[in-house]
């Protein structure tokens, strides 16, 4: 008999969870996107690729993401095989900003839309086949940085800036930087500029010749919170935390619990999750007959102390 | 029978094995295009509406679905239907059409079309935003089961990603069978392609013509040949392993990359650039005829030909070549020439198929052309493996590649398939050599 109960009620259960997932099902398998980054070994185009599998599932499509591997040759072979497989859309983060302009030649000929994000296509002729493109506006959040940087410092002394000149970003946000300075006629000195390779091994060991050379500096800008964090270490190693202010940037949640832990003082921030929206948002419209517009920047935003105490993304997110 | 054709063909069968793999893994239904299936289509529209219907004809452009659609529309207006109306462009010329189609006052009776055009939104939103068309109907021809991987566009691209490692993989098949190694080929793609481009720059750039490209082609790969020269006599005459002297011309060439170009891409490049590595010539791609140009002169090459002897000579026993008089130095030098210039027109054949000299490019490239020449049957220890091989090889490489692509296959796992399919093909290529395989099998029969 008891038996008998359990199993009835396992089947009404089984039953009506079969009912309640069919009710929230999501919607129809339409068709695959293609995305193609620079590099899904960093966390940063992990997390926008992650969101914009979520955001296409609600529209029943699926994500293939996969990574250039900062090999313009080999994305431009990924493009091929997207192509080939007749995808509906591509959604491209070029290597080369001017090399994945054959590849974007390729997917029109077969009419395949495609959309970049971060980083812009500016091959003279493919750059007008793009649909839309979205990203971060990184030379206002270089400005941001020279207004921090300004701010700390009580515009006095000599700063370091730690670029990264492979990639166009990095190259806006320092343009940017220094623009602020230049614009308001800034008493900083730049004592120095060189690469850290976007990452902290190389911000640490480019930050520590930084000290050896220009011992008296008062402040850092790195372009992203890697090299940023790698240029704290060498200041702590040498023991000038209290001389030497670091301005980063990204507001990647290492780089928010640093700002939180006052390593950092400023780290402009970006959005990556609204990029993935709104690429997928881009696209839908596009399948929808909208009118979708050719360029979207989300401006950067300061991310300061006072920002991190109660800023739970620090902790739960990573990227 | 079955041992030699195992033995001589064993990497044929995995790369058959592979491709009927994929074939069966990307079957994918596929919508008739073009003007046949718009034939079909027809007949049913004839049955079902009335000549004076509002039909629309529909096809996403510069797919196989324009010209279904702009031959539907002929044919429909030859069999008398007056209100045929054509859109072949993006969702959004669709939704302006049927904009105006309401401004007009009409009511849609049906959208024929085929491909990808049913997914488009704007069709499944008429019902929502366009009430008056209550009506209307889409009509798509039947659709049909065909393997992706099968499809002449993926097969170029198969050729088309795998080109410039299998032309390296002739030279390094060489220097290998001379039981050497050449690690330096992959920064030297990258040398040529900046070298090249850069004087296509500098001799006029945009408006440059065919002569400049061929010019800055040739510096490119002449400078990558006299690089090798360099190593090849450090190999030869003082004597240094060389997995050291090529791992340092790795460095310096790509070093030397940057340099030249300050880190940034040259794409200020003459519009015959793209010929050699996108072009056509007769109908074939230009990619296919170097590949097999090459591969055969290079087969002869080595198999009937003394200095091809010489170099499985050298790799056999370099001590009992020197005492039978092979030049031995010679060899060695003349082989990492031919690898460095095999390099060198690879990256030629890269910067023309990105239209851009990058200095990035090639990275890591010189392990994938190992593994190349080893799954292809090429011993590490030299003196022997066939340039044949060495291409079925870079087949297998390129359509595992390709295939986990298709599949959609995450980055990171794509990597670890690869890595063991690699390691699989060789332990089997062993396997086979030592006439194991068939032993193995024979000895599980006895348990």
């Amino acid at each position: 008999m008891n038996h008998k109960r359990v199993i009835t009620w396992c089947v009404l259960g089984i039953a009506l969870a079969a009912f309640v997932s069919s009710c929230s099902k999501s919607p129809r398998y339409k068709g695959k996107i293609g995305v193609t980054c620079m590099d899904l070994t960093n966390p940063f185009f992990k997390l926008i690729a992650n969101v914009m599998q979520e955001e296409a599932a609600k529209y029943g499509y699926e994500i293939v993401a996969l990574s250039g591997e900062l090999d313009p040759a080999k994305q431009n072979n990924q493009f091929s095989d997207f192509v080939a497989q007749g995808y509906d859309a591509i959604f491209l983060n070029p290597v080369d900003s001017r090399a994945a302009g054959e590849g974007v030649k390729k997917a029109h000929e077969a009419g395949i839309p495609v959309f970049t994000y971060d980083v812009q296509v500016t091959d003279e002729q493919a750059k007008d086949l793009i649909v839309s493109h979205i990203g971060s506006d990184n030379y206002q959040g270089g400005l941001l940085a020279g207004e921090s940087m300004m701010k700390v410092t009580g515009d006095q002394g000599k700063v370091a800036i730690i670029t990264y000149p492979e990639v166009t970003s990095c190259i806006l946000r320092v343009n940017g930087f220094k623009d602020y300075l230049k614009e308001h006629n800034s008493k900083l000195v730049i004592a120095t500029e060189l690469s850290g390779k976007g990452n902290r091994s190389d911000g640490y060991a480019v930050a520590t010749d930084i000290l050896t050379a220009h011992p008296d500096i008062v402040g850092i800008f790195a372009i992203n919170d890697p090299s940023g964090l790698g240029a704290y270490a060498a200041v702590l190693k040498a023991g000038k935390t209290e001389q030497i202010t670091i301005v980063a940037f990204d507001a990647s949640p290492a780089g928010k619990q640093a700002v939180f832990e006052k390593k950092l003082y400023d780290s402009p921030q970006q959005f990556p999750r609204k990029m993935a929206v709104g690429t997928v948002e881009a696209f839908i419209k596009y399948l929808n007959g909208e009118d979708v517009a050719k360029k979207n920047f989300i401006p950067c935003a300061h991310y300061y102390y006072e920002d991190s105490v109660d800023d739970k993304s620090r902790v739960t997110e990573q990227w | 029978m079955t041992r030699k054709l195992l033995s001589d063909y064993g990497m044929f069968f995995v790369l058959l094995l592979l491709c009927v793999l994929f074939s069966v893994l990307t079957l994918k239904e596929q919508m008739p295009e073009g003007s046949d299936a718009a034939a079909r289509l027809i007949e049913q529209i004839n049955n079902e509406f009335k000549k004076s219907d509002i039909i629309l004809v529909v096809g996403a452009v510069n797919t196989g679905s324009g010209p279904f659609a702009e031959a539907m529309f002929e044919d429909l207006r030859g069999e008398g239907f007056s209100n045929v109306e054509k859109v072949v462009g993006i969702p959004r010329d669709l939704k302006l059409k049927l904009d105006d189609i309401r401004a007009k006052g009409g009511v849609l009776a049906a959208i024929a079309t085929t491909g990808d055009v049913p997914k488009w939104l704007v069709i499944e939103l008429i019902p929502e935003k366009y009430p008056e068309f209550s009506g209307y109907k889409v009509l798509a021809p039947k659709s049909y089961m065909w393997p992706v991987f099968l499809k002449r566009s993926n097969l170029l691209a198969i050729v088309d990603r795998i080109v410039v490692i299998a032309l390296i993989a002739i030279g390094m098949t060489m220097v290998i069978i001379t039981a050497g190694i050449d690690l330096s080929v992959g920064s030297l793609i990258a040398l040529s392609a900046v070298i090249g481009t850069l004087l296509m720059k500098k001799m006029g750039g945009l408006h440059a013509s065919g002569w400049v490209v061929l010019i800055g082609f040739l510096v490119g790969i002449l400078s990558c040949g006299i690089v090798g020269a360099l190593g090849g006599l450090v190999v030869a005459r003082f004597k240094v392993a060389p997995f050291i002297t090529t791992l340092g011309i790795m460095m310096m060439a790509r070093g030397l990359a940057f340099m030249i170009t300050g880190g940034f891409s040259i794409y200020q490049v003459p519009k015959a650039l793209p010929w050699l590595g996108q072009g056509y010539s007769l109908g074939i791609p230009n990619t296919v005829v170097l590949l097999v140009v090459l591969y055969v002169a290079a087969h002869i090459f080595m198999a009937h030909t003394r200095m091809g002897r010489y170099i499985y000579a050298v790799g056999g026993n370099k001590e009992a070549a020197r005492l039978s008089g092979v030049p031995v130095k010679f060899v060695i030098v003349f082989v990492y020439i031919i690898s460095s210039l095999a390099a060198g027109l690879g990256g030629c054949i890269q910067a023309s198929q990105l239209n851009t000299g990058t200095p990035n490019i090639g990275i890591m490239y010189e392990l994938y052309v190992i593994a190349a020449v080893v799954v292809g049957g090429t011993s590490l220890s030299g003196g022997s493996g066939r340039i044949l091989g060495t291409l079925i090889g870079a087949f297998i490489i390129s359509v595992i590649q390709n295939g986990m692509n298709l599949l959609g296959i995450e980055s990171y796992t794509q990597q670890v398939v690869l890595g063991a399919v690699i390691l699989g093909a060789v332990l089997l290529d062993k396997a086979r050599s030592s006439g194991g395989m068939l032993a193995f099998l024979h000895k599980k029969k006895k348990y």
